[in-house]
């Protein structure tokens, strides 16, 4: 076993008292360290139950489960779970206490000094883009889900544990704020390079999140284990197939980024130059709007010809609103962007909601058409390496 | 049944100290109000009808004053056992280990409540002497179903993923009961407690019958030699006490509130 591996499963099985057939039969499992491995299945195959054998709030009833080396029926259950984080829907916070205590609980059960507990709370605040001074005193119902989502994700971060398990975290909000908040914990994740173990039936967020997903069947039996490359290009079997549901290929836009794709520019003007500056920068240039700019470089508005009169002093208020995508976004989602505004394009923008460039149909084109080529040579690398199991073939992602 | 149900109204919590403060002002500004009415006009009506021997005997401050301290003693004993014994056995036939003996233990203190409290002292009486214990006894077999039942009601309300994020970010499991089960299930125990209370003032007048004293002399006393001035100031005080009591419980509830909670 190599030090890359972080958590094990070895034919763990469970079976509850009273009840003949194990919930979770023979399941074996390799994590490795840094992945986000996505666990998703139908409701009751016993996902969750996997899960909650590896921080042991079910205990196994038999096989063995490392954690970085250490077989954890071994440890203590309680020391065992300050050390793995534990995120559940709707963050899982205590209704009687304020954000900064739902925090602090693990570091103060470790025994924290109250100083060092604070700053670590705000930290971890700004980490989830809470601003501490207006949100560290607030209890849980004074915040909206994905704010106590969010905090939920601070408390499971506190102690700073290396593995977290995430049981559909982001299952009860709505699917805006839960695409923000899958695309925020992602670029947390790049920062902090945790193992995850994440539960969720939503196959497309499995899709979106996991650096390799396992699909369970009944009593948790692995279908498939597989990157979500893999998985939409070659499902193992006809069930697999079925979760995966219609549409494999535009579900395949969620696996590339908009900041991998070659985007597009605009004429960028600020919003105070005058209409003429717009005519004069349209005739040098085959563009027929120019994308107007705030002072920190924000796109504003689309300014075409037809948007100028003759008696305006600057740009203001003129103009088709732009839409926005972060450049974190999927394809999928600039897609659907793109098809619900009116130009045909998106704008990409960095966290601070700065221009990067635009993305139009042909830039999404251009990329389809690259991701299916890219397939087709690694179908034909894999079937010649390794004709037998391609279902199980590990393979890094991004 | 009181059992799950929280008395008193819903506490603004987001608000500050004064507004709460406030709030509690005028939720709970009328029961004295219309206590010291009452008693008020029954002291009126006393003073104003000439008096015997009989009820001269009765009827003076010295004579109500020791009544009533008995009858707060009573009270008091009865409610700090109760809530040791019900909320402690409440708190262990919620453990997962003991869960499956709450069903019994709940029909069990119902016996206490469903047998006629006069029968039940007499019967204790006859086992155990006449006495203040013997009382206390009865009065505690009559006051601890409340208790117990809202204790176990309490603490199973509590939302279960709550206790399996307790458990799940690592708290002990005595963590778990002190720091997230009892303190949102304070609202429901108290106002089992509250019931309690208002039962044991109630029940209390019934110690009278095996000479252990207290407001109900008064009754008694009013009842057998027909002296209905004496009868109706043992009614009055006792049902004074058992509001007086019922209010504070409605102030301390309010006060124990959870934040975070509505």
């Amino acid at each position: 076993m190599t030090d890359d591996v972080m958590i094990s499963l070895e034919n763990v099985s469970k079976t509850y008292r009273g009840q003949k057939a194990p919930a979770v039969e023979n399941v074996s499992m390799t994590i490795h360290r840094g992945e986000i491995v996505v666990l998703v299945g139908p409701s009751g195959c016993g996902k969750t139950t996997t899960m909650k054998m590896i921080n042991r709030l079910i205990e196994p009833s038999g096989g063995r489960i490392l954690v970085d080396g250490e077989d954890v029926t071994a440890l203590d259950g309680t020391q065992l779970r300050r050390r793995i984080g534990y995120v559940i829907q709707q963050g899982g916070l205590f209704p009687h206490m304020s954000v900064a205590t739902n925090i602090g609980l693990v570091p103060k059960m470790l025994g924290w000094k109250r100083g060092r507990i604070e700053e670590r709370v705000d930290e971890l605040l700004h980490l989830v883009g809470l601003e501490p001074g207006q949100y560290r005193d607030r209890l849980p119902r004074q915040l909206s889900g994905g704010q106590q989502q969010r905090v939920g994700v601070a408390r499971a971060l506190a102690a700073d544990p290396p593995v977290m398990l995430m049981d559909e975290p982001f299952g009860a909000t709505d699917p805006l704020t839960r695409d923000r908040l899958q695309n925020e914990f992602l670029r947390l994740q790049e920062k902090l390079q945790k193992t995850i173990v994440f539960v969720t039936h939503d196959f497309d967020e499995a899709i979106k999140m996991g650096t390799r997903i396992a699909v369970l069947g009944e009593r948790s039996r692995i279908r498939q284990f597989d990157t979500p490359e893999q998985l939409l290009a070659a499902p193992a079997d006809e069930t697999v197939g079925q979760f995966i549901g219609a549409g494999a290929a535009l579900k395949r836009l969620n696996l590339r980024r908009i900041d991998s794709v070659e985007c597009g520019d605009a004429e960028l003007m600020g919003v105070e130059e005058s209409p003429t500056a717009v005519l004069r920068r349209l005739d040098s240039c085959d563009a027929d709007a120019v994308l107007t700019v705030d002072g920190q470089r924000r796109p504003l508005r689309w300014v075409g010809v037809r948007d100028l009169g003759p008696d305006q002093a600057d740009l203001r208020g003129i103009g088709l609103p732009v839409t926005v995508v972060e450049s974190r976004a999927t394809l999928h989602d600039a897609l659907d962007q793109m098809l619900t505004s009116n130009c045909g394009s998106v704008v990409v923008v960095d966290d601070d909601g700065r221009y990067c460039g635009v993305v139009n149909i042909e830039c999404l084109m251009r990329a389809i058409s690259e991701m299916r080529e890219a397939a087709r040579e690694r179908d034909r690398g894999v079937i010649e390496a390794s004709p037998g199991t391609p279902a199980q073939a590990v393979r890094g992602r991004r | 049944m009181s059992a799950g149900t929280v008395a008193g109204g819903p506490a603004s919590i987001a608000a500050p100290p004064r507004r709460r403060g406030r709030g509690l002002l005028r939720r709970h500004s009328a029961m004295p109000v219309v206590l010291a009415a009452a008693l008020l006009g029954t002291y009126l009506w006393v003073r104003s009808s000439p008096l015997d021997d009989i009820e001269r005997r009765s009827l003076n401050a010295d004579t109500l004053l020791r009544l009533l301290g008995r009858h707060l003693e009573l009270t008091a004993v009865t409610a700090v056992v109760v809530v040791v014994l019900a909320v402690g056995a409440g708190i262990l036939l919620t453990r997962p280990a003991l869960r499956w003996l709450a069903p019994a233990a709940t029909s069990l203190a119902n016996i206490g409540q469903a047998t006629p409290a006069i029968g039940l002292l007499v019967l204790l009486s006859i086992w155990l002497g006449i006495g203040f214990t013997t009382a206390v006894i009865g009065l505690i077999a009559y006051a601890v179903l409340p208790v117990l039942q809202n204790t176990i009601v309490g603490i199973n309300q509590v939302d279960r993923s709550l206790v399996q994020a307790g458990k799940g970010i690592g708290m002990t499991p005595l963590a778990v009961l002190v720091r997230v089960e009892l303190p949102l299930a304070v609202p429901v125990i108290l106002a089992g407690i509250r019931t309690a209370l208002v039962l044991a003032v109630g029940v209390a007048t019934l110690a009278a019958f095996i000479d252990v004293g207290g407001l109900g002399e008064l009754i008694v006393t009013g009842i057998k030699l027909q002296r209905t001035s004496v009868l109706v100031t043992g009614a009055v005080l006792t049902a004074a006490l058992a509001l007086v009591l019922d209010w504070l419980g409605g102030v301390v509830s309010d006060l124990l509130q959870p934040r975070g909670l509505d």
